[in-house]
Order: structure tokens, then C-alpha cells, then sequence
């Protein structure tokens, strides 16, 4: 049917096309221009869930894309995506939780540089008292 | 005779027994009991008036004492067979109860069966549930390393977690970027001039027929292209059939977008 180079394209180009799916600011360019409403493009999304497979997904560098790919799923949202706020919200929401883990983390590092501290603190008096 | 109704209630008990077709037991002595009470009357009035007027009949007095004898006898044999009916019957219940009671102890066995099929039944239920959830999580299995190795790769490429020192204003982000786009085999497959709308990607454009053409751009400058590029829409709706074959060693060949093993094991560490 297609050759091994035609599949391996056919491969990579999905692989780059389903990240950028990732990127809700194309998600709002696709829906201005109408694509997400064409029949043909819904059932291309359908085809995509593919990468939902371990055997596939494990090729996903940006893991964002598999959640946008399942709410394509919804006509509600295809439509929504057409308004810029809607796109810019999605955007803010994606970069809060993109940083959720790192504030976390620095959080848990002050917290812990706090718990030292107090434990620095006891030994200068007991030398005192002593004395 | 307006007698027998009186006999009845003064008679003692006896037991209704008998088959349909003769008479019972009960009839029958209540027959001889009336058949009794004519006799010993007629016999009574005979003496009566035997002491007024001479006797008309000589013979019928010892005729009603005779019939009166025979009609006691009767009715002695009749009260025996009354006696041994009443102790068949009594034995009868004593039966009857027994076979209550071995009902009762069935229905109890039934009950006690019915619990311990429920119980079984639950129990088969839940192992079968049991099984089928560890059938799932095996097919689901994979090997830890890989995920570890995965889990590695895309938070080495801070594609899932922010750099720790991200400010607003720093160009990454969690998605690829416009550059990244086009400088993919996507992007480069574009044959359409870079300064796109709003600077986002042209490039999932398609050189019209080598991939799915659901992709082709509506360009304002480009409508006449457009429209000769798009394919009738049956095309697309070969999607979604079955799953594509894709060769899994293609992860060497893919470029900045897609994930590369090679450049994401010199980042670690």
C-alpha cells in the first residue's frame, strides 16, 4: 500500500502535528479559519487518539497534547476555541500548571532551609548557659 | 322424625369416617339409634295397653323385643367400629405432625441453601472481578525502566515542568513553539512564505495530496489554490478505521519537535 519512506513520513508528520495540538494559540488559529468544523478534520482528530497507546505515546515529547487531543473530542470545545480569551485562558491555566511543580518544589526547599534554621539557633545559648 | 335431631346432639362424639359411597359410620349409628328409640316405644305402648285391653297380637311383642335385641347388637358393633376408627384417626395426626414438622426442617434446609448459594455467588462474582482487574493491569504492564527513562526525557526537555528559573518573558513553554513548528518536517513541508498569520504557523499546510488534506490552510491569497488542492470530502472520512502502521524505529529520524532519545541522554546527569 504505501511505501516504508511514504510511512515514515506519514509517521513523523503526525508525531510533529499531534504536538503542536499542544499549543492552544494554533488550537485558536485552526478554529478561526474553520478547520476544527469540517467533517473530515473531526474524524482525522478520532484517527489521532491513536497516540493515546503506550507504544505510540512514548514518542510525545510535549504530553500537554494528549489532554488538548481528548477535549477535541467535544464539539463544545471546538467551538469555544474560536474566541481569543478562550485561548488565552487555556494558555494561562497550561503555564500555571507547567510551573506547579517547580514552585512546589521551591517551596518545599524554603521550608525545609526554615526547619534548619531554629536547630542552628539552641546551640549558641546552651554554650551560654553553661558558661 | 322429629326425634333424631335430639339424638344427635345427646350421642358422643364419633368420627366422620366412611367413604362417600356408604354411609358413615355416624349415620349409621344414628339410624340404630332411631331404629332404637321406635322399637323400645312401640314396645312401651304395646305394654300399655296391654294392661287395659287384651293382647290383638300375640306374636308381636316378642317380634319388637326381638328386632330390639337385634338393633342393640347392631349398635354395639357399630360403636366398636367407631372406637377403632377414632384410634386410626388419632394415629392419622400423630402423622400429619410428623410430616409438618420434616416440612418445616425442609424449608429450613432450603433457606440455609439459598444463603450459601447467594454467599458462593458473591464470592465467584468478586474473584471473577478480581481477575479481570489483574488481566487489565497486567496488559497495561511496562517495564519500569522505561518509564523512568520517559519520565526523564520529557521533564529533562522542560516540557512538562517549568525551568526553575522561568520568568515571564522567558520563550519556552509546556507546547512547541512557532519555531519549533516550522522548523519541523511539517514546517518544512510548507511551500508557503514563513510570515504567516499573526505569526503563527503556516505550517500545517500540506503539499496538497502527500498527506491528509483536512490540513490544507485557507489562505486569503491562496484561494484559488485552495480550492483546487482540497480533495472531495469522502477522502477524509477514510480515517479513523484502524490504526496506522507505523514503524517504531522511526524515533532516530525525527527532528526538534518530536523526541529524541540521543539528545535527551547527554542531557542527564
Amino acid at each position: 500500500m504505501e511505501t516504508e519512506e511514504q510511512a515514515r513520513n506519514r509517521f513523523q508528520s503526525e508525531l510533529e502535528f499531534v504536538q503542536c495540538l499542544a499549543n492552544p494559540n494554533y488550537l485558536n488559529f485552526l478554529a478561526q479559519r474553520g478547520v476544527l468544523r469540517e467533517r473530515p478534520f473531526i474524524n482525522y482528530l478520532k484517527y489521532l487518539l491513536y497516540w493515546k497507546e503506550p507504544e505510540y505515546s512514548k514518542f510525545l515529547k510535549y504530553p500537554h497534547c494528549l489532554h488538548m487531543l481528548e477535549l477535541l473530542q467535544y464539539e463544545h470545545f471546538r467551538k469555544e476555541l474560536v474566541n481569543a480569551q478562550c485561548a488565552k485562558f487555556i494558555d494561562e491555566q497550561q503555564l500555571l500548571h507547567w510551573q506547579h511543580y517547580s514552585r512546589k518544589r521551591t517551596r518545599l526547599q524554603q521550608a525545609l532551609a526554615e526547619q534548619q534554621q531554629p536547630q542552628q539557633q539552641p546551640p549558641p545559648h546552651g554554650n551560654a548557659t553553661t558558661k | 322424625m322429629r326425634l333424631k335431631h335430639e339424638e344427635e346432639e345427646s350421642l358422643p362424639v364419633r368420627a366422620a369416617m366412611g367413604t362417600a359411597a356408604e354411609k358413615s359410620t355416624k349415620e349409621r349409628l344414628l339410624s340404630v339409634l332411631d331404629d332404637l328409640e321406635v322399637l323400645s316405644r312401640e314396645l312401651i305402648e304395646m305394654l300399655a295397653l296391654s294392661r287395659t285391653q287384651k293382647l290383638p297380637q300375640t306374636g308381636e311383642d316378642t317380634q319388637i323385643l326381638e328386632l330390639l335385641v337385634q338393633r342393640d347388637r347392631e349398635f354395639q358393633e357399630l360403636m366398636e367400629v367407631a372406637q377403632h376408627q377414632g384410634k386410626v384417626h388419632q394415629e392419622m395426626q400423630l402423622l400429619e405432625k410428623e410430616v409438618e414438622k420434616r416440612d418445616s426442617d425442609i424449608q429450613q434446609l432450603q433457606k440455609q441453601l439459598k444463603e450459601a448459594e447467594h454467599i458462593l455467588a458473591t464470592a465467584v462474582y468478586q474473584a471473577k472481578e478480581k481477575l479481570k482487574s489483574i488481566e487489565k493491569a497486567r496488559k497495561g504492564s511496562i517495564s519500569s525502566e522505561e518509564i523512568i527513562k520517559y519520565a526523564h526525557r520529557i521533564s529533562a526537555s522542560n516540557a512538562v515542568c517549568a525551568p526553575l528559573n522561568w520568568v515571564p518573558g522567558d520563550p519556552r513553554r509546556p507546547y512547541p513553539t512557532d519555531l519549533e513548528m516550522r522548523s519541523g518536517m511539517l514546517g518544512h513541508m510548507a511551500n508557503l512564505p514563513t510570515n504567516g498569520v499573526n505569526g503563527h504557523l503556516p505550517g500545517d499546510a500540506l503539499a496538497a495530496g502527500r498527506l491528509p488534506d483536512v490540513l490544507t490552510p485557507h489562505y486569503p491569497w491562496q484561494s484559488s489554490d485552495v480550492s483546487v488542492g482540497m480533495l472531495p470530502p469522502h477522502h477524509g472520512n477514510d480515517f479513523g478505521l484502524e490504526p496506522p502502521g507505523h514503524n517504531k524505529e522511526n524515533e532516530d529520524d525525527v527532528e526538534a519537535m518530536s523526541t529524541d532519545s540521543s539528545s535527551s541522554s547527554s542531557d542527564s546527569d
